[in-house]
């Protein structure tokens, strides 16, 4: 049996996704957020879900948004978390105190996530906005400039969308997909993608490959998701 | 009864007329994000969206935080709520877009209504709810003004078409005093290109590369990823006092992988031997073999170069932070050896990390395969390795490339460099090869 990340569906895949789990969840734009994974996500069940992720509308958006009103949500950690119709029901959702929600700047999100994954104990980044953000942080002024020091931001699991990818776990993306989901599939315990198709060992051109295999464990296609509906 | 005031998409217009050919523009959601489909291609302007897209090249958001952080954006453009007479800016629902952008920007415009749905002013004395970036903003762009925001206060510079002043006091709960030039609004475009990034050749490319100047080189134990025809551009122009940053300080010429008989590898060495070099920051400066030293390590014997020996991943994350504005991080290599002593140690979750700092340079010389006309560069194989850290963190980057292709023709998603952080490019000479 050769070796291989393949999972069949993306039930089976986020099956071990547990209540309390801290999960990172890819996506910028439109087709750029897992929503295979996303929906397999919400049949799975887990609940006190603690979600990081960056995008507001779309299908992504939607299931955020349902995991919110199922109470599954303890804590949205989001650059934006209150854009669009989605931000307006999470507010509601704020404001009736049943989820908990850190805005985070996004270039801050970018460097605490790339932190984690790279094994790195904290930066130190120029504060922002007279320490609106800062939070209670530790700061040091460094090259003359006030720097707040952030931390890894680490994960349980991390949801991702690929174009591409082979069994072994390597990942091509498309257009904005790249955005966040590069940077989370190194920041947690277990990362799971979702693609448009899967080969095998060496389909995807080597300087293609944006996320090496390493950082991957699971892999699905999402076609076979839609086509069993 | 105040005029009409502008459209959206005039107001779109407005601010796209302060773009300059070449400029890094980051634009917020909202009304900013009309720009890019506004200020005419040929200013050959880029456009950083919150989704991680600069024009069409795709980065990762780790990207798009060394282009904001590492001082790359000449301009942000902010959706806001209020603006206050100080310049800080509020009233975002979501904040986390637009303080980055403001905090890492040359010139932050504030594009916003003059009033809101009910009619009171958006530019205020004072914010009704914490800023989103204190006193940044230098201009305000509305649906009625262009108000210029500096120490004394707020000036009206322009004025939409049919507006008095008048008009705009009466819309307006700030005070702000009136340009000797006020006038109306200009939307006219900038027009130009951007200075070209293509040198003729290596010393032009070099021709103010100083004495006592900070450079970063790749290079590993082979020839491949090296910049050897800006190397010997380097020994040809003749600076000196050089710090040198770089995986080995010069090891291909002693390890001589795949050299053909009776030639040498170029590397670092050129540069030594030169007497150019006085320091390097490496990870690898000596050759493996005793019976065959590096022209470094011989110079160090002689006492001629410093060395500050640095862990090759620490390396890596040095150059990453330079060029990402992170100024210090904690890692755990090195953590209870001779490469933490004196430097802050502190325990984290019960592991040892050290503090370690980012590096920045005057130059870097760097290697890829191709480059388009806007720098963008795609690597080949092992020639990533340094060449991509290094690129974000110099002042001035000079790319050396097999081959520089029309615009258009590199894959978006084979970018691995955005050209935001190449300067200049350079053609490698055919037939220029990596031995002397």
């Amino acid at each position: 049996m050769t070796f291989t990340k393949l999972y069949d569906t993306a039930a089976s895949a986020v099956a071990d996704v547990h209540d309390g789990s801290t999960l990172l969840i890819g996506g910028a734009s439109r087709d750029s957020e897992p929503t295979a994974l996303l929906a397999a996500l919400l049949s799975n069940g887990a609940a006190s879900l603690t979600i990081v992720c960056d995008f507001y509308g779309w299908d992504g958006g939607e299931s955020i948004l349902k995991l919110a009103a199922a109470g599954r949500i303890a804590r949205l950690i989001s650059p934006d978390p209150y854009v669009g119709a989605t931000g307006d029901n999470l507010r509601a959702a704020w404001d009736l105190g049943d989820v908990s929600i850190e805005t985070v700047p996004r270039a801050a999100m970018a460097e605490r996530l790339r932190a984690a994954g790279a094994g790195i104990g904290g930066v130190f980044v120029a504060a922002d906005s007279g320490l609106r953000f800062a939070d209670g942080r530790e700061t040091r002024i460094i090259n003359d400039v006030e720097c707040v020091l952030e931390p890894p931001l680490r994960a349980d699991f991390a949801l991702v969308r690929a174009a591409r990818a082979d069994t072994l776990g390597n990942l091509a993306y498309h257009g904005a997909q790249r955005s966040w989901n590069a940077v989370m599939a190194t920041a947690a315990r277990i990362t799971i993608a979702q693609a448009d198709t899967i080969g095998e060992p060496g389909a995807i051109d080597p300087e293609l490959v944006i996320t090496p295999g390493i950082y991957v464990n699971r892999v699905v296609p999402a076609p076979l998701i839609e086509k069993q509906g | 009864m105040p005029p009409v005031k502008l459209t959206a998409q005039a107001m779109a217009r407005r601010a796209a007329a302060a773009i300059s050919p070449g400029d890094v523009a980051a634009v917020d959601v909202g009304l900013p994000a009309l720009l890019p489909d506004i200020v005419p291609p040929e200013l050959g302007a880029w456009f950083l969206h919150n989704s991680g897209m600069l024009s069409n090249v795709p980065l990762s958001q780790t990207d798009a935080a060394a282009v904001i952080r590492g001082g790359y954006v000449n301009l942000a453009v902010v959706s806001a709520a209020q603006v206050d007479a100080g310049g800080s800016f509020a009233g975002r629902r979501s904040p986390g877009s637009a303080v980055d952008l403001a905090a890492g920007a040359d010139l932050v415009i504030a594009l916003l209504p003059h009033t809101d749905a009910v009619g009171a002013s958006n530019i205020v004395s004072a914010l009704s709810s914490p800023p989103d970036g204190q006193r940044c903003v230098n201009t305000i762009i509305t649906d009625a003004a262009v108000i210029g925001v500096a120490d004394g206060g707020l000036t009206l510079a322009e004025l939409a078409p049919g507006w008095t002043v008048d008009d705009v006091r009466s819309i307006t709960a700030a005070d702000f005093s009136i340009s000797p030039t006020l006038r109306e609004m200009d939307f006219t475009p900038s027009d130009g290109a951007p200075p070209s990034k293509i040198y003729p050749d290596g010393p032009s490319a070099l021709a103010d590369l100083p004495n006592g100047a900070t450079v970063f080189i790749d290079g590993f134990g082979g020839p491949g990823g090296m910049a050897h025809y800006l190397l010997i551009s380097l020994r040809d122009r003749g600076s000196r006092d050089l710090t040198i940053v770089s995986n080995t300080a010069g090891i291909a010429r002693v390890v001589s992988f795949g050299t053909p008989p009776g030639r040498t590898a170029i590397d670092h060495s050129v540069l030594i031997e030169n007497g150019q070099v006085a320091k390097a920051i490496a990870s690898f400066p000596v050759s493996p073999s005793v019976s065959r030293p590096s022209e470094f390590e011989l110079a160090y014997r002689r006492g001629e170069v410093d060395l500050e020996l640095v862990p090759q991943g620490t390396l890596a994350e040095r150059l990453r932070a330079g060029g990402a504005g992170i100024h210090a991080f904690y890692t755990p290599t090195g953590a209870g050896t001779l490469i933490a002593e004196g430097k802050e140690t502190r325990a984290i979750d019960g592991r040892s990390y050290v503090l370690e700092y980012g590096l920045r340079a005057d130059f870097a010389i760097i290697r890829a395969h191709k480059a388009d006309p806007n720098g963008n560069l795609v690597y080949r194989g092992t020639s990533r390795n340094f060449n991509a850290v290094m690129a974000p963190s110099a002042r001035v980057t000079v790319a050396e490339v097999n081959e520089i292709v029309a615009p258009g023709q590199l894959d978006p998603e084979e970018i691995v460099t955005p050209g935001v952080f190449v300067q200049r490019i350079v053609q490698r000479p055919p037939g220029f090869t990596g031995y002397e």
